[in-house]
């Protein structure tokens, strides 16, 4: 699947893959993220922090209608108040995409599948 | 003076101190603010977090420091707002975190928290962003620990941890590219840097003046606006305020005591002039920097308080186009191909879509300026193609609504002889356009036009940009819409049905002539098929095409 866009010169198509890699980039800019998890790994009990690799797998691009919705598996860091951080990464994820691809998104959601404690 | 022991009440009263400083220039961070969305709030989202840190505070004075640290601690983490108050949060946590259980703390174990709020700061974080709040507190603090192992004294160290910050933020735009392109320094930084100065200045039992010393400078602040407003204007026709406008008004005495000079008056009523307005006062000079259409009523406005200096005006219009690499396309499409010498009619009309502007110039008119919809030409661009056209008396067709008042201010405000034709639709302008008679004069030819026009029948096809109700519609955002003279009467998902719809409530016994202008985003199996529907549905009816190529609406129908 990808998102079509329509130029007058013609088509440009972004496959979500690409899609999920600069929301993926974007997010982890933001503060109060320590890592991204896996949607699929909730159904195991298991919320384990992905590698850079596989950001994608924590980020779920859908289109309904023509308008693109996008969900974000985040795990944030225990302190922040977490409905900021979530906050800021819609924001962010929504600038970026813009600024980058020229992309309207018409939703971000925010999954916070995890907090993690550290120790100052 | 030295401070050899930091005790609750003395940083409950930095703290306020701290937040009062930073909410005195929260507007002045707001300016800067270009990362990590430039959406100018970094001021304001760190001033509310600072301030319901420094209201948990107030209500907890007392002599242990832990105790008030555990305060600021959870006040900040309560308010945080944005990024850089998160981060705020994050680094007062941490301070917090290493003074708990002492009653007071020694100038060490202040530099110390120092760094462990650094620490605990950059643990809540996956990719640290170097050049931003974080790097200005982890720089600062470090030079803190350094001080703090010479001198036990607060002041001293306090001292070092603002000058080694305010060195840090003027590094900034060299970590990170955004600030350096837009020619800024981090605005959270800057945030960071106000607290600080709050913090010293209670410690020094000092008041901070009215207008501080670290101001950000106005340049940068102009350059942080220019970067937004590129960000938000994305085409050229969208720039509203033309004119970016500077200048500074030297105070004359005489000229205060008529009107005497309120800061925030004086940016109220400015701002009613333009926007990315900035104001910077002190006792001699205001300095003013707004993006406005009209640049002489803002001088005239600086003018009532004193002379003016330094005045620069810049058209962003023009720097805009460079900016985004436009080729510059005069807004009067093409020249008149009519030979220099006078003559005794032109016409100018105003359309979108390179195959109407075609048409409207294969049926006699002399100029055709680009514009419609959303992208309205001046009075100036009509002025400017009228005087183009060299005629002795000429008539416009503005083909639009919006048009038709920029069409009569230009005939009001040209020297030419200028008839306007208050054509509304494109195909209102072509049958006004094909009754013009160039041996007729003037008075016949502006009845026959005028006359024209009503008995054309214009329904346009476009699309819903967001969800409304109208005419009785329930349309939602990206549906097709039927205007049969103005009126929205159908809407569908698919615009060939919404153009069947349409044509079938508005063809009626008397419609001899239908032309189809399609628009640029139509394909040809549309037409296509809509042309079939036609000769099916309406035998009677003579079909004819043309490719507008015009944006926005996906068919114009004429019905004669």
């Amino acid at each position: 699947m990808s998102i079509e866009l329509k130029t007058k010169y013609g088509q440009i198509d972004i496959s979500n893959e690409v899609i999920a890699t600069i929301a993926g980039g974007a997010a982890i800019d933001c503060y109060g993220i320590v890592g991204m998890a896996s949607k699929s790994q909730i159904k195991d009990g298991l919320t384990e922090i992905l590698r850079r690799e596989n950001f994608t797998r924590g980020v779920i691009v859908r289109q309904e209608n023509e308008e693109v919705h996008i969900d974000m598996y985040i795990i944030v860091s225990y302190g922040t108040k977490i409905s900021e951080v979530a906050h800021n990464v819609q924001s962010k994820v929504k600038y970026t995409l813009d600024k980058t691809v020229g992309l309207a998104v018409d939703s971000v959601n925010i999954y916070v599948q995890g907090v993690r404690v550290t120790n100052p | 003076m030295s401070i050899t022991a930091l005790d609750g009440k003395r940083f409950a009263e930095m703290v306020i101190q701290g937040a009062n400083h930073l909410g005195a220039n929260a507007k002045m961070v707001d300016a800067l603010n270009v990362f990590p969305v430039p959406d100018g709030d970094t001021g304001t989202n760190m001033n509310l977090s600072m301030t319901s840190g420094a209201k948990e505070v107030k209500n907890n004075v007392q002599e242990h420091i832990g105790k008030v640290g555990i305060a600021l601690s959870k006040g900040l983490l309560m308010g945080a707002r944005g990024n850089s108050g998160v981060i705020l949060s994050q680094l007062f946590r941490g301070f917090s975190k290493a003074i708990e259980t002492k009653a007071a703390i020694s100038g060490k174990e202040f530099a110390q928290a120092l760094e462990t709020g650094v620490e605990t700061a950059y643990k809540a974080v996956m990719k640290p962003v170097e050049g931003t709040i974080l790097t200005v507190a982890k720089d600062s603090a470090k030079s803190g620990v350094q001080a703090s192992q010479k001198s036990n004294d607060i002041i001293e160290i306090m001292e070092e941890v603002l000058k080694e910050a305010k060195a840090s933020l003027k590094r900034t735009p060299d970590l990170l590219p955004v600030l350096k392109e837009v020619g800024v320094v981090d605005s959270g930084g800057q945030g960071l840097v106000f607290v600080y100065e709050g913090f010293l200045a209670e410690l020094k039992g000092e008041q901070l003046p009215d207008s501080p010393q670290s101001y950000p400078s106005m340049d940068e602040m102009v350059n942080a606006e220019h970067h937004k407003s590129v960000q938000s204007h994305i085409n050229t026709e969208d720039i509203v305020f033309g004119y970016c406008t500077e200048f500074m008004v030297k105070f004359e005495d005489a000229k205060l005591a008529k009107h005497p000079f309120d800061e925030q008056v004086y940016r109220n009523d400015l701002s009613k002039l333009g926007d990315s307005l900035l104001v910077i006062a002190d006792d001699e000079v205001v300095k003013v920097h707004i993006h406005s259409e009209q640049p002489g009523d803002c001088l005239s406005y600086g003018q009532k308080y004193g002379s003016l200096i330094n005045i620069k005006i810049e058209n962003m219009r023009q720097q805009h186009t460079n900016i985004v690499g436009e080729t510059h396309t005069p807004l009067v499409a093409d020249k008149p191909q009519v030979p220099k010498e006078q003559q005794e009619y032109g016409i100018v009309t105003v359309s979108m879509g390179s195959g109407i502007a075609e048409l409207f110039k294969s049926i006699g008119a002399h100029a055709v300026i680009e514009g419609g919809q959303t992208m309205n030409p001046s009075t100036e661009d009509i002025v400017k193609a009228v005087k183009e056209v060299n005629a002795k008396k000429v008539f416009i067709l503005p083909n639009n609504k919006n048009i038709i008042m920029a069409a009569q201010q230009a005939a009001d405000v040209s020297d030419e002889d200028i008839y306007v034709i208050p054509s509304k639709t494109v195909p209102q302008g072509l049958s006004a356009l094909l009754a013009f008679n160039p041996a007729g004069d003037v008075t016949t030819n502006e009845a026959s036009m005028t006359e024209a026009m009503q008995h054309v029948k214009t329904g346009q096809i476009t699309f819903a940009v967001r969800d409304t109700q109208i005419d009785g519609l329930e349309i939602e955002k990206d549906d097709f819409m039927g205007i049969a003279e103005g009126k929205i009467v159908v809407k569908n998902k698919d615009r060939v049905k919404v153009a069947e719809d349409l044509m079938g409530k508005m063809l009626d016994d008397d419609s001899e002539i239908l032309t189809i202008i399609y628009g640029e985003d139509v394909s040809e199996d549309e037409v296509n098929n809509l042309v079939a529907y036609v000769e099916e549905q309406f035998p009677d009816v003579e079909v004819e095409l043309h490719d507008g190529k015009q944006p926005l609406y996906s068919f114009i129908f004429a019905i004669e």
